[in-house]
């Protein structure tokens, strides 16, 4: 439908031909820049002057850091989001290690349902582990056939700030799972044996020659993970407490139940801020890489 | 008398060989398979008290029950309607991008190229809000157009780097062979060109209609309570709701797209689709 848009340019060195390329990527740049930079860039600027004198002021966020639900939020926020990475890495780590060094059908196995939860929505997810870890859910059916006094000591973490945690890894996984699936991929077979070879053991191998390679999958996966997790509204709202609230709870809430878009606005401000830290060192790797395969 | 050593049983030497690996094979299914099939087993229980493992009565009592729901009828046209025009927009926008991307020389095309990767450096959730601040005031909030722009919005990473790549990878000699037996440059496109992008293509559209049909921030903030999607509806059915039965079920119906991703899940998987856009 698009094909005599899309035509090759004649190799011409007409104007229309130096113009074309940008008409043509003029409308995705133009939604990016206006709907995704313009925004924020605006946000923030705006929770940083006065909205009658239009001078510079702190007021907004001397408010969001003088009531105390908001710090709350804030801290138990990043607390969730360093906790559920934690968790991901311990999980992710050594699968991704199994997963790039057997290839057996067990491990095939493994892999597909490794990746189930990216076929998952959201939402769904969310029901599926609330159905599961809540009290009496089919989790605890399980332990009752083993032993009914076991159940009886199930603690579920349903409304209880592991339930975000263990919501967000799950959801988490099989995107984690890839990038470092991808970064152990460059790995060569060889470097290993002939690391073997010189008698270097597992322990070596893994500090020098696995760990230093997967840096930068390890750096994205971080990064990205982060932003996701300290921006989660689904999983938190549906597993977690209801105090306290993750800033993406929070944000909502003030939007939409109290009406204060205002408020809601400094509160996504002070997420994109927190989220800028990592965000740059995603932006610096990922062009980094760029340049550098030209 | 033959001494039988421990590791000349087949199942001992299997569990040596492979054992880490069932290991992981048996804390995923318990951590990843069996909470959906918790939804499964909800959807088509009409009875299921603890602490029986099965749900003791069967039946399909709450598919009619759930689907003649007034909320639900309102909302699943829209979640089609909604998917079905974002992936066509979205197309329409970022194909001609992409090919330009890939095949045409600019200046500032790495720079541009690569906001789109920098958009994953916002929390999807925040942005949202401060895009509302802004639809508040062209009165976009609670319309289908809002959502509809919004959506969009979410699609354009995976539409502008899927495709492009796509284009990249065709090889040239085989176009100019094209030109060189007479075909028009039209021609070239429609049947060199095109179908060596194809595969790509096609997962760049199914993973864009699969994410819009359950894309949920958005629609919350910019569509609620106007312009409902079957995701925003289920908030308040798994939160407030004593029959289980209703969440289970949209999750099926939220997830009957997502069969035919897991169909493609190998080749997905293979064409590296599955991790585009994130700059891996």
């Amino acid at each position: 439908m698009t094909a005599s848009q899309t035509e090759p340019a004649p190799h011409s060195k007409s104007r229309f031909s130096t113009v074309l390329p940008y008409l043509l990527v003029a409308p995705p740049i133009l939604m990016v820049f206006g709907l995704i930079f313009f925004p924020a860039l605006q946000s923030t600027l705006r929770t940083l002057t006065d909205a009658e004198t239009g001078a510079f002021s702190l007021a907004r966020y001397e408010m969001f850091f003088a009531d105390k639900t908001s710090v709350t939020s804030l801290i138990f926020t990043i607390q969730i989001a360093l906790e559920s990475l934690l968790g991901l890495f311990v999980i992710c780590f050594p699968l991704a290690l199994y997963l790039r060094f057997n290839t057996s059908r067990i491990a095939t196995g493994v892999q597909m349902i490794s990746l189930l939860p990216m076929f998952v929505p959201g939402i769904m997810s969310a029901y599926a582990l609330i159905r599961f870890v809540r009290g009496r859910g089919l989790f605890e059916t399980l332990i009752y056939q083993v032993s009914p006094l076991l159940a009886d000591a199930y603690y579920s973490p349903y409304v209880k700030p592991e339930g975000i945690v263990i919501g967000l890894i799950w959801e988490a996984i099989p995107f984690t799972v890839l990038i470092l699936l991808a970064g152990l991929r460059q790995l060569d077979n060889g470097l290993i044996e002939s690391a073997q070879d010189i008698g270097a053991n597992r322990w070596y191998i893994f500090t020098r020659i696995i760990l230093p390679l997967m840096r930068r999958s390890i750096l994205i996966a971080f990064c990205l993970n982060f932003i996701s997790m300290f921006g989660a509204y689904t999983i938190p709202y549906l597993l977690g407490p209801a105090a306290p609230q993750t800033m993406g709870v929070l944000m909502q809430r003030t939007l939409q139940d109290y009406q204060q878009p205002l408020e809601a606005e400094t509160q996504a401000v002070i997420t994109f801020l927190i989220c800028s830290l990592v965000g740059l060192v995603y932006v610096q790797s990922v062009s980094g890489e760029r340049v550098r395969k030209g | 008398m033959t001494t039988v050593t421990i590791t000349s049983i087949p199942f001992i030497r299997f569990f040596r060989r492979e054992g880490i690996g069932i290991l992981w094979l048996i804390g995923l299914i318990f951590g990843i398979v069996l909470p959906i099939l918790t939804v499964l087993l909800w959807a088509f229980a009409i009875k299921w008290r603890y602490p029986s493992v099965l749900p003791t009565e069967w039946g399909l009592d709450f598919w009619m029950e759930t689907l003649s729901r007034a909320d639900i009828r309102r909302a699943l046209p829209n979640s089609i309607a909604l998917s079905v025009l974002v992936t066509v927009l979205s197309a329409v926008i970022c194909l001609p991008a992409s090919f330009a991307f890939a095949r045409l020389q600019f200046r500032g095309k790495q720079g541009l190229l690569l906001s789109f990767l920098f958009t994953n450096a916002f929390p999807r959730f925040g942005l949202y809000i401060a895009i509302a601040v802004i639809f508040f005031r062209f009165k976009l909030v609670g319309t289908f157009a809002g959502v509809v722009v919004i959506q969009l919005l979410n699609t354009l990473l995976l539409m502008i780097w899927i495709p492009t790549a796509a284009f990249q990878g065709v090889d040239r000699a085989l176009e100019e062979a094209g030109l060189d037996v007479g075909a028009s440059p039209l021609q070239v496109f429609i049947q060199i060109t095109l179908p060596m992008v194809f595969p790509a293509l096609f997962a760049a559209l199914l993973l864009t209609f699969v994410n819009t049909f359950y894309e949920t921030y958005g629609a919350l903030l910019i569509g609620a309570p106007n312009v409902l999607t079957i995701p925003v509806i289920m908030f308040p059915l798994i939160n407030n709701q004593p029959i289980p039965q209703f969440g289970a079920i949209l999750s099926l119906v939220l997830f009957a797209p997502s069969v035919v991703l897991l169909l493609f899940a190998n080749r997905l998987l293979r064409g590296g689709y599955l991790t585009a856009g994130f700059g891996v």
